[in-house]
């Protein structure tokens, strides 16, 4: 009796430690996550865009762009079963003018990826919950502080045929509420599966054509619309051009 | 012996099973947390403390930007100079302020009281977020004219503000997100609840005859768009104003796109109404009683008119006085002389040209 109460003394304990280690594994269990370096490049048409070049649009409107910035958040990935992982807290800002702002590193939980999707755009919470930080402080001069929300897309050019004083093309794109939401979900899916080894970075490359801006469903022509600095009608006209942009060109693994 | 060991055994089993107690390290907060206190028989604030709880250097913090003229183009325009502490926060005696360049600012500038408990700010309800708000005025080129990374830039270089912000949230950093909240802090404290009429409800005072005939009428012919006990129901009302042709202020259409919102601006509360004229959105009636001769006669009722006001308000000008009794019983004179929401006594001089710009 004495002796099997000695040995209750030393399994118990010794089954207590197990259970902590086994409970203490559930909560942590480890995931494998892979590097993923997103790589933007911004054409016209199948031109490389470069600031203060001229370019025609689908109308055959030449134009220069001075300025072209969007939001990429809210990065996922999805496999061939269908299966969709977040990664969280991705808020980047895409600026034509500083390169190292086109190439920004995300991890992906999954191993094998068959599509990357985001949002062009910033999700109506961070809209709603004050000042935010990083790529989305509001110094980064794509948020409207007379009437509170991210301008989600940004481009400035100039164009002999606007109107505009300076003939200037100011198409500031925001929106997040109701019908007037112009956060668009992008899914673009990879040519072939790609398959993540860890500890390695893959790379996918993604286009955006500006062209796309001005036609697809719906015909944006400079001569007639300059201006866009509006969540509404034509914001969500131009967004809808717009969330047809990106092409994924290539995606492999090193 | 034997039992030794069994303890021994038990004190480790004990020490190696709390070690696997997952130990979320508590981030604290750095500085002397000050609580929000309700003032009784009010709801619940609005504004979310949780991310940005208030201490006493955030306060302090906020306190000192507030009066801050750096973080205006040319140094003259802090907060304060449209935000007054003895008009209630508003600008005494001023329909427009003045901003950067000699420029008139486009609306009349608003008491601050009590704005933990609002959701929307400005006279159109464009800005959805107490922290967001001061970057309205910073940047606005008729305002304080400022970008908001020169702002940043100069409060980096000053001697004082890396301390400051260290002190309010753990590090030197001065952000964006920093330097408002701390600004919201300090706007959070400015609670006003100690009228007369404040002091009448919870039975520590009474009101005088014309008083308690005001507070009759007024419960019956001005509370459904201003209630207590902010004295206004925080929606959007076309009372009856023309629209100034030079301003062309289409109010709160102009957030939301819609015809039905023209000319609807934020009822404004009434809480120290007596020292906060001159009135309306761009300030154009200069007395109560001109005030109340407008929903008595001038009203120009038009197609987004509120339907309350669709036959103007009938007042007699007995009412009027009797009304005007109640509404100076609203002023709250502890709150316009609360030495906590004055220039702080450190401040950095101010450079003020004009004598429109006094702070005390």
């Amino acid at each position: 009796m004495c002796g099997m109460k000695k040995k209750l003394f030393v399994v118990i304990p010794v089954l207590v430690v197990f259970l902590c280690a086994f409970a203490q594994k559930k909560t942590y269990k480890r995931y494998y996550s892979y590097n993923i370096r997103l790589s933007f490049t911004n054409l016209v048409g199948s031109e490389p865009l470069q600031i203060d070049s001229v370019y025609q649009n689908p109308f055959g409107e030449p134009f220069t762009v001075s300025q072209l910035k969007y939001y990429i958040s809210n990065v996922s990935f999805s496999n061939s079963d269908g299966k969709e992982v977040k990664v969280p807290n991705t808020y980047f800002l895409v600026n034509e003018q500083d390169s190292a702002s086109k190439n920004f590193m995300v991890n992906s939980l999954l191993g094998t990826i068959t599509a990357v999707n985001f949002y062009l755009g910033v999700d109506s919470l961070k809209n709603v919950s004050g000042v935010q930080t990083n790529a989305l402080d509001p110094l980064n001069g794509m948020f409207w502080t007379w009437s509170t929300g991210y301008i989600m897309a940004k481009m400035e050019a100039v164009s002999p045929l606007s109107k505009a004083p300076q003939q200037r093309v100011t198409y500031h794109i925001g929106g997040f509420k109701g019908e007037n939401n112009v956060v668009k979900k992008i899914s673009l899916p990879l040519s072939a599966a790609l398959k993540l080894k860890p500890g390695d970075t893959a790379t996918i490359n993604i286009n955006a054509d500006i062209n796309k801006w001005f036609a697809g469903a719906n015909d944006i022509k400079i001569a007639d619309i300059n201006f866009c600095m509006n969540p509404g009608p034509l914001a969500n006209k131009i967004a809808a051009n717009y969330a047809a942009m990106f092409s994924v060109t290539s995606s492999f693994s090193q | 012996m034997h039992r030794q060991f069994t303890i021994l055994l038990l004190l480790a089993t004990v020490v190696v099973s709390l070690s696997f107690i997952k130990q979320k390290p508590k981030p604290r907060k750095p500085g002397t947390p000050v609580s929000f206190v309700v003032p009784k028989g009010w709801p619940a604030i609005k504004y979310n403390l949780d991310s940005n709880g208030l201490t006493k250097e955030g306060i302090a913090l906020g306190r000192r930007l507030f009066y801050e003229g750096r973080l205006s183009k040319d140094g003259q325009f802090p907060c304060a100079s449209c935000h007054q502490p003895f008009a209630a926060m508003a600008n005494f005696d001023h329909n427009l302020s003045h901003g950067f360049n000699n420029q008139f600012t486009s609306r009349n500038a608003p008491s601050l009281a009590n704005l933990a408990w609002q959701t929307a700010f400005h006279w159109d309800g464009g800005i959805n977020h107490l922290d967001v708000q001061p970057l309205a005025p910073i940047t606005a080129p008729n305002e304080m004219a400022e970008d908001i990374s020169t702002v940043l830039d100069k409060l980096k270089k000053d001697s004082v503000y890396p301390k400051m912000f260290k002190a309010a949230f753990g590090s030197e950093t001065i952000n964006t997100q920093r330097m408002t909240r701390a600004l919201s802090q300090f706007l959070l404290t400015m609670v006003s609840a100690n009228s007369k009429y404040d002091k009448a409800m919870r039975g520590e005072d009474s009101f005088n005859l014309p008083q308690k005939l005001g507070y009759t009428i007024f419960k019956a012919k001005c509370a459904s768009c201003h209630p207590e006990p902010f004295f206004t129901d925080f929606q959007y009302h076309n009372n009856g104003l023309s629209m100034d042709p030079v301003l062309k202020d289409v109010g709160r259409m102009q957030i939301t796109g819609d015809a039905k919102d023209s000319l609807k601006f934020k009822t404004p509360s009434l809480r120290n109404v007596f020292v906060t004229g001159p009135y309306m959105h761009d300030g154009r009636v200069f007395s109560l009683f001109d005030v109340l001769d407008h929903y008595h006669k001038k009203m120009v009722v038009g197609p987004t008119t509120d339907t309350l006001l669709k036959n103007k308000i009938p007042l007699s000008n007995f009412e009027k006085g009797q009304l005007v009794a109640f509404l100076v019983a609203l002023t709250d004179t502890a709150f316009n002389k609360d030495k906590r929401f004055s220039e702080p006594p450190n401040a950095p001089p101010l450079n003020f040209s004009s004598p429109g710009h006094h702070l005390n």
